[in-house]
């Protein structure tokens, strides 16, 4: 059975490119997120293998989104997507226990590097 | 050999082998066939022994011998480790603890240990360590401690990320210590790519190196034996990554005073720039200028002054732990963020609102062992410590799975008190905390008894607010509790004179403070026809604090203390209705309101949660 995933990113644009990358991979995209918000509450229904997070969303950033699913699920894995220049925010979303993260603008083999190390 | 010189010394490392030695038995405690925390114990304590002999304290290396020989035997698997032996040894920890201050100042011959050396050797006599198979550690010598040094691919984006990522996973296999460049380098970047720690692992050094080297962006990973412990002097360069380590040590309370001038330093920008603001030009640009070095000085020392919260948290296992038995609860307690660095005039202040935090949760959170039974958790309680880096700011959770609190107690008594509206049905997490957050709700003791959590709500929330903090609370029935304290990353402290005028209070930096003296009817003289100060035959001018702030005139009691003010050469007595005493305050950022006297130059909230000025004694001289 294939991996599922959740993307959750304020863009289409980026959910339908980083949606892309992974079902050509063969992974299974089981959901979407706009916010944060919406990310916790398709987290907890969805129960996927991986959330691919945004830290910059409106309505709860992806970072406190991270808190969130860790606290309601502490074996959460979770792949930071940022930008470039975001580095404190990164750490930040490491130490609030995410497990990895993708630097925009992806690669598609570095974000599945990224997803399989994860994953692993 | 002149003794004396290298007291000091013993002292500084006497203490931290102890502390580590408390911090190995409570490991050793939580896995008793674990062979590692036995071989730091018996480095620690040997090391010690060593010491003390040196320094000619026969008792101290009298005590430290035997648990040497204790540990010894538990090291060859000769006798076992169970509670009583742990706590015989923490006592020991304990013992020796108050042994080396008392022996520093010169009375080793008055320690008696008599006692506790009796109870250090009853143990029945030793089985043959075949018999005894379930504490006999493996024959092979326990994994040393690994330095891991690790490359990242220089061109890689965000390195400082990647190295949070391999610290986390590196967090996984075992205890990481001795990051360098430190924690808060790596976060900002300021390496090369290169960087290296201290791991101690059950796992083979291989398989660690493989597995770290499946982090992204990872060049290489190379891990050597090295013993646990401080490195021997020229060698730390041959293991370092960055092959310079440019530290110095450096005594604490120059970083003190320097911090407060610094302090200082702000308050008198701000008088500045207010100032300047009238002038313009020229002058303003200057001031702007100046600000932001002043600022980035700020930023600088207070880097400087940076500590793991490590050196507060490390005594909370054995406080819980005593704590938990004390109350005949089960509890494990579990810390995260042990390296996260913090302001120490933050972490000085800390413990102690942690300390309740934790005792509440024991005490009051979590439930008897027939209770978490019957309600089908765990019967040890999950009591977590959680330090958490955000931008500007460090969280402190802490956190049981106990039995929450009993909003619907909480909501009756706060009603009958008339704290809360009767309309008012329900409460939420916020109107929680403002109702326990009361003074003297929480030590109700009919709530406590009742609800549980409370004791010294207000004491936390009055230390963190002071802080410049803030405090949330989170309790579901049947769930648990968590607290988190939220604090500024960094303060600005001053020490300074607390002076009241009327019911108000102000605060004046100590800086330019040359002494404080009684106006009175013999000190009383007059200059260039204003009142003013003699002292030791020079008349000082007076200044009323009370005018200054604009309060009403009132009639002159016969004796007024005064805050004689020196800078440059010139001087000027404050008069004040009272003087309260000293304390340390964290400078706020100041937007002074419109009609606020310009002698004012920042403000602060002070210890017991109220918001006051803070003097500029440049402005009235």
């Amino acid at each position: 059975m294939s991996h599922t995933i959740l993307v959750c990113d304020d863009a289409i644009f980026m959910r339908t490119m980083i949606g892309d990358i992974l079902t050509g991979a063969g992974y299974e995209v089981v959901g979407e997120a706009e916010t944060g918000v919406q990310a916790v509450e398709q987290y907890s229904r969805l129960k996927p293998d991986l959330v691919t997070m945004d830290i910059v969303m409106p309505d709860m950033g992806g970072i406190d989104a991270v808190r969130e699913i860790r606290r309601l699920d502490p074996e959460a894995k979770i792949l930071m997507c940022s930008a470039m220049g975001q580095q404190a925010l990164v750490v930040e979303a490491i130490q609030a226990g995410a497990k990895d993260f993708v630097v925009k603008p992806f690669q598609p083999s570095r974000v599945l590097e990224a997803v399989q190390r994860v994953l692993g | 050999m002149d003794r004396a010189r290298y007291t000091d010394l013993f002292l500084t490392e006497g203490r931290e082998h102890l502390v580590t030695c408390a911090h190995l038995l409570l490991e050793l405690e939580q896995a008793p066939r674990d062979p590692e925390p036995v071989h730091g114990l018996f480095r620690a304590i040997h090391t010690l022994k060593g010491m003390a002999a040196t320094m000619g304290y026969s008792q101290v290396t009298d005590l430290s011998h035997q648990m040497e020989t204790v540990l010894d035997a538990v090291r060859q698997g000769k006798r076992r480790v169970n509670r009583p032996l742990v706590d015989v040894l923490l006592e020991t920890v304990d013992a020796l603890t108050a042994g080396i201050e008392t022996a520093a100042q010169g009375q080793d011959a008055e320690l008696d240990y008599r006692d506790i050396l009796a109870r250090l050797n009853t143990r029945p006599r030793a089985r043959k360590p075949a018999s005894d198979d379930a504490a006999a550690p493996n024959d092979k010598p326990a994994p040393a401690g690994l330095w891991v040094a690790v490359t990242i691919d220089p061109a890689a984006p965000m390195r400082g990320g990647r190295a949070m990522v391999l610290l986390r996973e590196a967090e996984a296999l075992g205890v990481v210590s001795g990051v360098h460049p430190s924690v808060s380098e790596l976060e900002r970047e300021s390496f090369t790519g290169q960087f290296g720690f201290h791991l101690a692992s059950d796992a083979a050094p291989a398989a660690i190196a493989a597995r770290l080297r499946t982090v992204g962006d990872v060049l290489e990973v190379t891990c050597e034996p090295r013993p646990r412990g401080r490195v021997a002097p020229g060698t730390a360069d041959r293991h370092a990554a960055t092959p310079s380590s440019p530290t110095v040590r450096i005594d604490r309370r120059r970083l003190d005073a320097l911090m407060n001038q610094v302090g200082e330093l702000v308050v008198t920008k701000n008088r500045l720039a207010s100032l300047a603001a009238a002038h313009g030009g020229e002058l303003s640009a200057a001031v702007d200028r100046m600000a932001r070095l002043v600022s980035e000085m700020q930023a600088e020392v207070t880097l400087a002054r940076l500590t793991p919260v490590a050196e507060v948290f490390d005594r909370f296992p054995r406080m819980v732990r005593d704590l938990a038995r004390v109350m005949r609860k089960e509890v494990s307690l579990n810390v995260e963020g042990r390296h996260i660095e913090v302001d120490r005039s933050i972490l000085e202040q800390i413990g102690e609102p942690l300390l309740h935090l934790l005792r509440n949760a024991i005490d009051h959170g979590i439930e008897s062992v027939d209770a978490r039974v019957r309600a089908g958790k765990p019967r040890a309680g999950q009591l977590s410590l959680i330090a958490a880096r955000e931008r500007n700011s460090v969280t402190f959770e802490v956190r049981d799975d106990g039995a929450g609190i009993d909003r619907a107690a909480i909501l009756e008594k706060a009603r009958r008190e008339g704290s809360v509206a009767e309309s008012v049905t329900s409460l939420t997490d916020e109107q929680l905390l403002e109702v326990l957050g009361r003074p003297g709700f929480s030590t109700a003791e009919r709530v406590t008894s009742v609800s549980g959590r409370g004791v010294g709500v207000d004491v936390v929330l009055t230390r963190i607010r002071a802080l410049g903090g803030s405090v949330e609370i989170r309790s579901e029935v049947g769930h648990g509790t968590s607290v988190t304290l939220r604090l500024p990353l960094t303060v600005v402290l001053l020490r300074a004179l607390l002076a009241r005028v009327g019911e108000e209070r102000y605060v004046i930096p100590v800086t330019h403070v040359a002494e404080t003296v009684f106006l009175d009817s013999r000190s009383a003289t007059t200059l260039n026809g204003r009142q003013a100060l003699k002292l030791r035959d020079q008349a000082i001018p007076t200044v009323r604090l009370r005018e200054l702030a604009g309060f009403p005139e009132e009639p002159t009691p016969a004796r007024q203390p005064c805050v004689v003010f020196e800078v440059g050469t010139r001087r000027t007595a404050l008069v004040v209705d009272a003087l309260l005493g000293q304390e340390e305050i964290v400078v706020e950022p100041f937007e002074p309101p419109s009609g606020t006297p310009a002698v004012f130059s920042g403000a602060t909230i002070l210890s017991d949660g109220v918001p006051s000025l803070i003097l500029d004694a440049a402005a009235v001289v």
